[in-house]
Parts: C-alpha cells; sequence; structure tokens
C-alpha cells in the first residue's frame, strides 16, 4: 500500500491589536459591544469618505515581520479587491496584492519529538477587515464594527507535512504574536484565523496535487481534526482510484465534518488595482530602525538560551517561555537570587503558577515580585523558614503585598532552631507522654515520627525539623 | 445690477462694514433664483419642462441659508470676527455631502440620501462664512460633460442661450454663477469638469494641483482624478475661494502637506518675463475613426484658434514673453487613456451602492441577495454609470488589465512627462504657463451630443490631460463667438503654481477691462422685473 504524505500550506490572518481601527479612528476591540456601535463614514464607506492608515497597524506589521524573519519593504502599495457582498460596504477591500509591506520570512518550530520543522512565508500584506453577516431566520442581520479592523494576512509556502505540524505552527504562531505584542491572538474571539490549503502524494514525490481549502476553523483542536479529516478523505479518493477537486471545505466543529462550500472553478476575478485614495507605504530606515529597537528577545531563541546559559531541562524553559511576562519574571527572579537557576525554575514551575493560573493573571501582575520570590528562596536555603512555611509565604505574600522578610518577623515564622528552646519543650514532652515514651524504649521506634510531629505542631510548624529529630532521639534514648 | 451680481469679494468687503447685511444678499439671490431657475431638477423630471429657464438647483436650502445668514450679521452687529466670505452665498455641487441635506450625485440610487457629515472644502467655505445656498445638478455621478445624463430633469442650460448646454459636470455650478444664483459655487474636475462648463457659461473655473483641495466627502468618480474646485464670475473671487479651501486635511491622505501661498494678495502684481507657451497640439482635436481604429486629427475652429492667439497678445502687452510651438505630444492620447483609467476607478466606487446600506433600493420582490443587488443597480443607475461599470470592469478584468488598465497608466506617465519638460526651469521651454483653448468648441445644443458617449467625452479633449498630470489648469472668458456664445482660454501651470496662474488670468482681465465684450451680460438677465 502506498504511504502517502500531506502537503499543507496555510493563510493566517491575524487581528492586530491597535486601539483604533486601520483607516478611521473608531475603537477596533469591539468584542462584547453592541452590533453597530463601533462604526463611523469612514469604515461604513459612506459616499464621499477617504482612508487615512493608521500609524499604529503599521508597526505592528513590521513588528510581526522582522519576527518572522521576513524582508520589511522600503515601499508597498495599498490594493483594491473588488467584490460585492453586504458585510463590505465599499464593495471593494483594500488590501496589498502584489506589493505588500513584508516578503519572504520563516519560522523555524520544534515538535514535541525534539525534531524542527522549517516553514516559509511567502508574503505578509495589511488590509482591513471585512463586517459580520448573521442569517436570522430569512433576514440578514449586518454588523459593521469589525469593518476596518487592521488584519495581517500571512501566506505560507506548502511546507507542513501533517495536521500535527500545523497545529504545532499554530501554537507557535500564536504565542509570538502574544510574546511581541501585535495581537491577542485569540482563535475564539477570531483574532487568529487560519485557512488550510491540502493535498497529499505519495510520500517521497515532489509533485503537487490539486488542493482543496479549509475554511472557518477557529481553534487548534479544530484544525489538526479538520486537516485529518481532510487528509483521510484524499487518501480514501485517491486509493479508489478518484481525482482530487479543488473545493473549498467548511468545517463544521459540531459534527466534525467537512462541507462543501463551493468549487474554486467559480473564483472571482477581483480586478486588483492600487488604491487611489492612499498614497505608497514608505518605510525609511529610521523608522524601521526605531520601531524594530522594540522588538524583545523572540520566545524560541530565549527557550534555547534558557537551557544553554542556565542549564535548564527542556521541558522547563518551554514551560517558563510559554508567555514572556513569565519569562520575564524568571530572569529577574534569577538576577535577584544569584544561585542556581533550577531552584527557582522548580519555584516557579510547581508553585507560582499554580498561583497565576488560579488568580487568572499574567506573572508581571503578582504582588509576589521577582524580588519576593528571591528572598523567599534564600530565607529556605539559610534555613531561616523550612519549606512549608515558604510555601506559606507564597500566599501572603500574594494576598498583603508586603515583603516577605516583614511578614516573617511579624509572624514569627522564622525555623525554631534554638536548641536550647527546643530542648525545653522536648523535655516536657517526654515527660508528658511516658506511654509513647515507654512503647519507643519497647522497640517502636517509629514512634519517633510522632514525638517530631508533636515538636512541630507546637511550634506551628517552625522547628527544625533535623535537629528535633536529633534532640528527640538523644533523650529517648538516654 | 442687484446686490446678487457684486462680485463676492466687494460682498464681502460691504457686509463686513455693514453697508448691506448678508441676508440682505442672501434675499436679493433668492429672489434672483426664483426669477431665473425654474422648477428644480427632479427625479423623472420633464426634460423640455421651462426651456427659457436655468434649472440649476437640485435642492434649493433657502431656510438653512437664512439661518447662516442671519447667524453672520449678528456676529457682525456683535463686532466679532467673520471669515473672509461672511456672507456671501454660494452653490454647491450635489456631490459634495453636506450633512442633513439631501446629496443625490444627480442619481436615483442616491435620490433619498442625507448625508451625515460635511465635505472638507464645504465646511471651510462655510466656516469662513460663506452662506450655502443649496446643492446644484451635475451629470449623474460626474459622468459627463452636459449635464444631460443628470437623473433630475429638466437639467441646467446655459444662462447665454437656453437652448445650449451649459457644459458639465459642474453645469449646474456654472450656470448658476453665470446667473448671479450666488456668486460662487464650488465644483469639482475629473477630466475638465469645472473648466468646460465655466468655459460653455462665460465664468472662471479652477482645477487646482491634485492634492491642493481636500477630496473628503466629494463622491468620488475617478478617485485619482477628482479635483474640487471654486467656480467664479472673476479670477478675484476665484482666488478668494480656492484659497479657503485649499490646505492639507487629516481626512484626505493625498492632500499635500505644503502651505498654501496667499492667492488674493499679489493677484495684480505684474508678469512681466513670465513665459507663456502656445502648443500646436492644443489647437488640433485627434478622433478615432470608428472604421479604421486609426487617430485622425483636425484643427480647432478658426475663430477659435484667433480668440486664443488674442489672449496671447494681451498677455504679451502685459509684460509675457510668448513662446511657440511647444510641443505636447502626448495629449492625443489623454481621452483613450482617461477613458480606461475613469472607469476602472468609477465602476470601483460605484460598487457601494448595492441597496444594502443607504440610498435607493428596488421595491420589487426579489428572491436572493443577488437579484436585490441586479434590480437595485439597475433601477438605480442611469446609463451613464452602466456604461462606466461596464467599461471599468472589462478594462480591469484579469486578463485585460495588463492590455487595457496598466497600459493606460504608463500613457498617463508619459502625458505628465510631457508638463515635466514644458516646465521644468532648466529646460527648453521654461514656461510658467501653456495658454491653450479651453474647449474644442463653444457650447452646443442640447440633445446634439448627448447620447454619443465616445464623443461626448472630446469635450474634455484639451482639458483632461492636466488631469492624468495632476497640474493645475484654469479656465476664463475670453470673448465670444459669432452666436454670442463665450470663448474659454485655460492656462495650465505646473504643481501647486495656482498663485501665477490666477495672476496671469488677472493680469488679462485688467488688460481686457474696457473691451466691448466684457460689457455683455447673458440674455437672460434682461429685463428682469424689478
Amino acid at each position: 500500500m502506498t504511504e502517502y504524505e500531506a502537503v499543507i500550506g496555510l493563510e493566517t490572518h491575524i487581528q492586530l491589536n491597535t486601539l483604533t481601527k486601520i483607516f478611521c479612528s473608531c475603537k477596533a476591540d469591539s468584542w462584547n459591544d453592541p452590533p453597530n456601535t463601533n462604526i463611523c463614514p469612514v469604515c461604513t464607506g459612506l459616499p464621499g469618505v477617504l482612508p487615512v492608515l493608521n500609524k499604529a497597524a503599521v508597526e505592528k506589521a513590521m513588528l510581526l515581520a522582522a519576527a518572522m524573519n521576513a524582508e520589511i519593504q522600503s515601499i508597498s502599495y495599498f490594493d483594491r479587491k473588488n467584490y460585492f457582498y453586504p458585510d463590505l460596504p465599499k464593495g471593494y477591500q483594500i488590501s496589498q496584492y502584489n506589493m505588500p509591506i513584508a516578503r519572504g520570512g520563516y519560522l523555524v518550530f520544534p515538535m514535541p519529538d525534539g525534531t524542527e520543522r522549517k516553514v516559509t512565508i511567502q508574503k505578509l500584506h495589511l488590509e482591513e477587515d471585512a463586517g459580520k453577516t448573521k442569517n436570522d431566520f430569512g433576514r440578514r442581520l449586518i454588523d459593521f464594527n469589525r469593518c476596518g479592523v487592521p488584519l495581517v494576512e500571512m501566506v505560507t509556502g506548502p511546507d507542513l507535512r501533517s495536521a500535527d505540524e500545523v497545529a504545532q505552527y499554530i501554537i507557535r504562531l500564536r504565542q509570538l504574536l502574544r510574546w511581541i505584542g501585535v495581537s491577542e491572538a485569540d482563535m475564539e474571539k477570531g483574532h487568529l484565523r487560519c485557512d488550510a490549503n491540502v493535498s497529499i502524494r505519495p510520500k517521497g514525490s515532489s509533485v503537487l496535487n490539486p488542493k482543496t481549502e479549509i475554511k472557518n476553523v477557529n481553534s487548534i483542536v479544530a484544525i489538526r481534526d479538520s486537516i485529518q479529516t481532510e487528509i483521510q478523505r484524499q487518501i480514501r479518493e485517491v486509493e479508489a482510484g478518484n481525482q482530487i477537486e479543488s473545493w473549498t471545505l467548511e468545517w463544521d466543529e459540531e459534527s466534525s465534518i467537512l462541507r462543501k462550500m463551493r468549487s474554486k472553478e467559480t473564483e472571482a476575478d477581483y480586478r486588483y488595482f492600487r488604491e487611489p485614495d492612499l498614497l505608497s507605504l514608505q518605510i525609511d530606515e529610521k523608522w524601521k530602525t526605531e520601531v524594530l529597537s522594540t522588538l524583545p528577545e523572540l520566545p524560541l531563541q530565549r527557550r534555547a538560551r534558557f537551557v544553554n546559559q542556565y542549564g535548564l531541562p527542556l521541558y522547563d524553559a518551554d514551560i517558563l517561555t510559554s508567555e514572556r511576562s513569565l519569562s520575564d519574571y524568571y530572569e529577574a527572579a534569577l538576577r535577584a537570587y544569584q544561585g542556581e537557576p533550577k531552584r527557582v525554575s522548580n519555584w516557579i514551575i510547581n508553585d507560582l503558577l499554580r498561583m497565576i493560573n488560579e488568580l487568572g493573571i499574567s506573572a508581571a501582575e503578582l504582588k509576589v515580585t521577582p524580588l519576593y520570590l528571591a528572598q523567599i528562596i534564600r530565607m529556605v536555603d539559610d534555613n531561616t523558614i523550612n519549606n512549608s512555611t515558604a510555601k506559606a509565604l507564597l500566599d501572603k505574600v500574594q494576598s498583603s503585598g508586603k515583603e516577605p522578610a516583614v511578614i516573617v518577623s511579624e509572624e514569627g515564622l522564622a525555623k525554631v532552631s534554638d536548641a536550647d528552646a527546643l530542648d525545653g519543650l522536648i523535655r516536657q514532652l517526654i515527660a508528658n507522654n511516658p506511654e509513647q515514651v515507654a512503647n519507643y524504649r519497647k522497640g517502636k521506634i517509629g514512634l519517633l515520627g510522632w514525638f517530631v510531629g508533636q515538636v512541630m505542631k507546637e511550634t506551628q510548624g517552625k522547628a527544625d525539623a533535623q535537629l528535633a529529630r536529633s534532640i528527640l532521639e538523644k533523650h529517648l534514648n538516654a | 445690477m442687484d446686490l446678487c451680481d457684486y462680485a463676492a469679494y466687494q460682498l464681502a468687503w460691504m457686509i463686513k462694514r455693514k453697508q448691506v447685511s448678508a441676508s440682505e444678499v442672501l434675499e436679493s439671490t433668492l429672489k434672483r433664483i426664483a426669477i431665473v431657475d425654474g422648477i428644480p431638477g427632479q427625479l423623472d423630471g420633464d426634460i423640455s419642462a421651462e426651456p427659457d429657464k436655468i434649472h440649476a438647483f437640485i435642492s434649493l436650502t433657502a431656510e438653512r441659508a437664512r439661518l447662516q445668514a442671519q447667524r453672520i450679521d449678528q456676529a457682525i452687529r456683535a463686532g466679532e470676527e467673520v471669515g473672509v466670505l461672511a456672507g456671501v452665498p454660494f452653490t454647491v455641487k450635489d456631490i459634495f455631502c453636506v450633512e442633513g441635506t439631501l446629496t443625490t450625485a444627480a442619481s436615483r440610487i442616491l435620490s433619498n440620501f442625507i448625508a451625515p457629515y460635511t465635505a472638507t472644502p464645504v465646511a471651510r467655505a462655510e466656516e469662513a462664512g460663506g452662506i450655502m445656498l443649496g446643492k446644484v445638478n451635475l451629470d449623474e455621478f460626474t459622468f459627463g460633460s452636459s449635464n444631460e445624463s443628470s437623473a433630475y430633469q429638466p437639467s441646467p442650460r446655459n444662462p447665454w442661450n437656453t437652448s445650449r448646454v451649459p457644459g458639465g459636470s459642474s453645469g449646474g455650478s456654472a450656470a448658476a454663477v453665470a446667473s448671479g444664483e450666488g456668486c460662487l459655487s464650488i465644483g469639482t474636475d475629473t477630466a475638465g469638469s469645472i473648466r468646460q462648463p465655466a468655459a460653455f457659461c462665460g465664468v472662471v473655473g479652477v482645477k487646482p494641483t491634485y492634492g491642493r483641495v481636500s477630496r473628503y466627502g466629494l463622491i468620488a468618480f475617478g478617485s485619482s482624478l477628482d479635483c474640487p474646485g471654486p467656480v467664479a464670475r472673476n479670477v478675484s473671487d476665484a482666488a478668494l475661494l480656492l484659497q479657503v479651501m485649499s490646505g492639507v486635511d487629516p481626512h484626505d491622505s493625498t492632500t499635500a502637506n505644503l502651505p498654501v501661498p496667499d492667492y488674493v494678495t499679489d493677484l495684480e502684481k505684474p508678469i512681466r518675463g513670465w513665459r507663456v507657451g502656445l502648443s500646436p497640439d492644443y489647437f488640433r482635436l485627434t478622433y478615432v475613426n470608428s472604421e479604421s481604429g486609426e487617430l485622425e486629427q483636425q484643427p480647432i475652429p478658426e475663430e477659435y484658434r484667433q480668440a486664443i492667439y488674442r489672449v496671447a497678445g494681451r498677455l504679451a502687452e502685459m509684460g509675457a514673453d510668448i513662446v511657440e510651438d511647444v510641443p505636447m505630444p502626448h495629449t492625443k492620447y489623454s481621452i483613450p487613456a482617461y477613458f480606461v483609467i475613469s472607469r476602472v476607478e468609477a465602476a470601483s466606487n460605484l460598487h457601494r451602492y448595492d441597496g444594502v446600506k443607504y440610498g435607493y433600493r428596488t421595491q420589487q420582490p426579489v428572491k436572493d441577495l443577488r437579484e436585490m443587488y441586479r434590480k437595485t443597480r439597475g433601477e438605480g443607475f442611469g446609463l451613464q454609470p452602466k456604461l462606466r461599470i461596464l467599461m471599468g470592469m472589462y478594462v480591469s478584468a484579469a486578463q485585460y488589465s495588463e492590455q487595457y488598465y496598466l497600459r493606460a497608466l504608463r500613457v498617463r506617465t508619459l502625458i505628465r512627462r510631457d508638463f515635466e519638460t514644458i516646465f521644468d526651469p532648466n529646460g527648453k521651454y521654461r514656461l510658467h504657463a501653456l495658454l491653450t483653448p479651453t474647449t474644442p468648441t463653444t457650447a452646443f445644443p442640447i440633445a446634439q451630443v448627448y447620447g454619443d458617449s465616445v464623443l461626448m467625452q472630446f469635450a474634455d479633449q484639451l482639458t483632461v490631460a492636466a488631469n492624468h498630470a495632476g497640474v493645475p489648469a484654469i479656465s476664463f472668458p475670453c470673448g465670444f463667438d459669432p452666436d454670442g456664445l463665450p470663448y474659454g482660454a485655460q492656462l495650465i501651470g505646473p504643481d501647486f503654481s495656482e498663485d501665477r496662474l490666477l495672476r496671469l488670468a488677472r493680469n488679462y482681465e485688467i488688460v481686457t477691462e474696457s473691451d466691448q465684450w466684457r460689457k455683455r451680460f447673458p440674455p437672460i438677465l434682461n429685463n428682469l422685473p424689478n
């Protein structure tokens, strides 16, 4: 039986998180706003209006282009893509066609098995979003809020070979978008939309067969499932001796099936031509340098550096770089701590992440600042507090915002490691529990643990357990 | 002579000094409109109704104007600072959005559209104290050169002879200004739509440099060619209105961020040594032979040529150097290139009129969205928009774009280069301006050309090159033909040379001030009742 491989290319639409729309000053983000509230004559295409390009959208596109290793073009143009649809109020979409803001580029991303894949980017262009149409019992309702929301469309080469690779790519892309701050990249809210072009071929072949396009997939799971489903369908068709036709398919998430939207042969001629209402977009070196100077170290680079520089396991590095503020937090805490990197990583992964997730905040918003965390770990290291005190302290700092050392001294949380104090307490304990002492001395040495527990109880957990144990042994074995 | 016949600059001066009130000027103008204008254009109106009236208006907003005039009068009484157009009545071509007014583009498809915002040039004229009288007629969506294609009939008539067209597409503007229905009008020029009707009606019209005046609020035809500009009875008034309209606009990113010179103060300064060119390419017309497809040429009427050469002579009297035989070799391709470019842009600009959001929607039952679009656009658009949509779609289709649209853009570059060559200050010609006839003929009879949309377009033959190149041009009256119809002379200059063109034209006014032909006025103003 022939072994097949899939050939997949993606068109991703990324909603930039600018405050205002791309060609007018209406609010760009309309999540939870009633329909048709963030609109004006410009974005609803009234007669006589003209677009004015939002500089912030251009700058975010530049950052994304640089992060994708794409070449930012010193001159690019806007074009009109003409078609009729009720939610496209001008009857054309202002987009970029043959002279986009950036060309080329690639992203190298890891697969869970440790291998790496590379996706090439053919072009990256700026455009405006259209509105939303909703069918309502034979009527069509149109919401223009989304009209004019800035999008970057990014087209990849046919470089992906499986549904899992697509999913990993999208996960890494989403991470990158949030990391560099150009998009909220929330797929459920349509900030990151993905159309996949899928074809198959015998493994080892280099031909490109007719492809189908899957539209409307708005979660990682849907992307993976729909592509997987389509690959299987194509294999079945080819095995049955049928041709693959260039269909456009729509993923129905509820029933996990692909529906045919239309045949590709009827594809429209958009009659692209230069948008005469906008000047060419010129990006000089000075502007480019200014904008790109704000580009942070990228997540996969930082992940690799965490492994190399700090000797962290890949697992730790991956988690710590899942989000930019977490990785910044880690490095700040490590700098303050000045000790073993893995130790700080453990504290974050084991304890702080739980707190972050429970509170639904980012690492940057924690009241347990990196400095405070370092202070807490230090106090454990030098035996000022024990582990369980330290963990309880995290919550206390988070709820009060007070410095850990202040809480320790106010609440007297420091470990009882004064041998004299413990000695007195233990003598008292032995005197009060003759029965247990007798049993111990008869050979039930497991009772030592019970005695240690009593000491901890008496000291509200602050006793140095190691010290208590040795004093107990001394008295019990006397 | 009534108050409404005074120049705008005179009225502004008199009103500011309380010699007359803005309301008096307005009432005089409204009275003139009542006498000469007749019924306004209306949908399904009778094209031949009241053949001796002007019919410049689509909607007269007299009450709005009265409120504005009262406000100006109050401000002046209160000693407040008022703008340079304070109390001056003006009309607006009904292709500009004016908040709260019907804005039709002379098309059924916008016959119920009340604009929710005001176009920048109009807003600036109003901020300067101008009193907007209402919206005047035009060719549907500005697609024409005679005004006959308006969906609002009767369409305007030429005040010098009401059996003639006023020109177009700013025909309502030119006819209104020539008849005393407002001293000024704001028009638009895509291929000659200000200059040609100005020439036909014996008034002054300016097409500014592309980017000098904001297009925000102008319902687009050919976005890369459209220029709003002033229509006035004299050069000084045109300068005054242009001054107010000009300058960068944050709503139009194609406006030039350059300072606007003072167009008014230096108008009467001398033009000694200025080089004014005459090009043989502007004294012959080029037609396509419909049988052979070849371009054929014929001279413009001899009397018209002489009229323009007389203008050159008078400018020479004022000290200008006349440079003859200036080659403008690509002028003859202006119309074919325009035909393609303007239609591609027009077809796209007309996409938005779909019956979904505003404007006309078919009243017939429809089975689906597609049918709603088809019926709405089929019923809502007149012949001209339909022809232009079809042609525009065709020449920009993927398989024809290279052959037509992209080729036309290259021709446009060559046309621009012709102008760059003659205006190059270090070149052979070093011209300050090129002097040409504005039109191939004087105003033609109603119904003579309309229906032949190719022939109609040749009315723009001498004006459209300036739109391709983006350079400024002015048309001003320079006498009459044997039938008593005005001749128009055109001066075309390099980018942002409006100040020079106005000064040349004003110098011509000065030198011809006592000419006999200057004493004429439109026959429709004969025997006005008191």
